[in-house]
């Protein structure tokens, strides 16, 4: 394979392992097996517990707003160790874990300790995604 | 891969071309820093959990065995062998997979394994509560256990493809994007001479044409 070819495909592999689509907290809470199903047809399932731990720290109304897993979106642009959430809710979750002040707007930026203390809480709720063009 | 310049067409084309090919490599070798960066701190958390749990499950299983052997001074052992028997039962594993950037790693969800003092099987006024307490013990070791075993092969997988992102990083940063700048300043040079040869050729023409002119 010619490298160019190679290295492209290496890029694109980055996000095989993403869901097709996300699926609703509400959803999920209704599953015997939680899942969603990821890019390359396998089936990525959530732990019950933290499904359980997400549903106390929202209110009610918002496990329909909820989608999971959450992504930790990392970009180059951002800067090395730096992720980005998009979404309300997501945003709240995880400002809810961390204790950070929830800043305006729907985005937050959070740092390598951050995305430790996020990943160690949430394992399987959250998932990384490498941003190909663009982080901002 | 191809070294030097020896193949290489200095032409503006080609090097427009080279340009592209360095970006793309670029990009491709941030992206998989930051995967290699985020695989290690996974690999290190998971490697502190698996720590303390395998700290966990030696500290239960001494205690277990420690209930089981006053449970067998105070009811024998013919009469544990009998409680065994009749409080035998299946535990629900339910293994999966999931997947950390790309990293197939298990999933285990274990249901039931600690239970009611009621559902052991076994008659309560007949035994002694050593009985109770070195089977609780147990069973919760036997979730520990479970637990660890996932951990382990989460760690296991995370080593492994910490390996392979490794390898590629390099391999962008030491071989190929080295490369490809050492053929890009060989073109730009190239262009440069002949830009040059160009204006010299030029101004030789041009001082024929005066000196005939005159």
């Amino acid at each position: 394979m010619d490298e160019d070819e190679f290295l492209k495909k290496q890029i694109k592999n980055l996000n095989t392992h993403l869901p097709k689509k996300r699926n609703t907290l509400e959803k999920l809470l209704d599953m015997e097996k939680p899942h969603v199903t990821n890019r390359d047809g396998s089936d990525y399932r959530f732990k019950k517990s933290e499904l359980n731990y997400l549903s106390e720290i929202i209110s009610e109304k918002e496990y329909s707003k909820l989608r999971l897993p959450i992504m930790i979106r990392v970009s180059p642009q951002l800067g090395r160790g730096t992720s980005k959430i998009t979404g309300k809710i997501e945003k709240k979750v995880v400002s809810e874990i961390l204790d950070k002040e929830r800043e305006k707007g729907e985005e937050l930026l959070i740092y390598r300790p951050e995305t430790r203390k996020i990943r160690k809480k949430l394992p399987t709720t959250t998932q990384y995604v490498f941003m190909i063009s663009g982080g901002r | 891969m191809t070294s030097g310049s020896e193949n290489i067409q200095p032409t503006r084309g080609e090097l427009l071309k080279l340009k592209k090919r360095i970006e793309l490599a670029e990009r491709g070798h941030e992206l998989l820093q930051e995967k290699r960066d985020a695989l290690v701190t996974e690999f290190f958390d998971h490697l502190d959990t698996l720590k303390e749990k395998r700290e966990k499950v030696d500290e239960e299983m001494e205690e277990a065995f420690e209930d089981l052997i006053e449970a067998k001074v105070v009811s024998g052992n013919l009469s544990l062998e009998q409680i065994g028997d009749a409080s035998k039962r299946d535990i629900d594993v339910d293994v999966d997979t999931r997947n950390i950037m790309g990293v197939r790693v298990p999933f285990m969800e274990v249901e039931n394994v600690k239970r009611e003092i009621t559902e052991r099987g076994y008659d309560l006024q007949e035994t002694s509560p050593k009985v109770d307490e070195a089977s609780e013990k147990f069973e919760e070791a036997l979730q520990a256990i479970l637990e660890l075993a996932e951990t382990e092969e989460i760690v296991k997988s995370l080593a492994r493809e910490i390996e392979k992102t490794k390898r590629r990083v390099n391999s962008l940063e030491h071989v190929l994007i080295p490369r490809l700048e050492e053929n890009k300043e060989y073109i730009e040079m190239r262009l440069e001479e002949q830009e040059r040869e160009d204006k010299f050729r030029m101004k030789r023409v041009k001082q024929k044409i005066e000196s005939q002119e005159t």
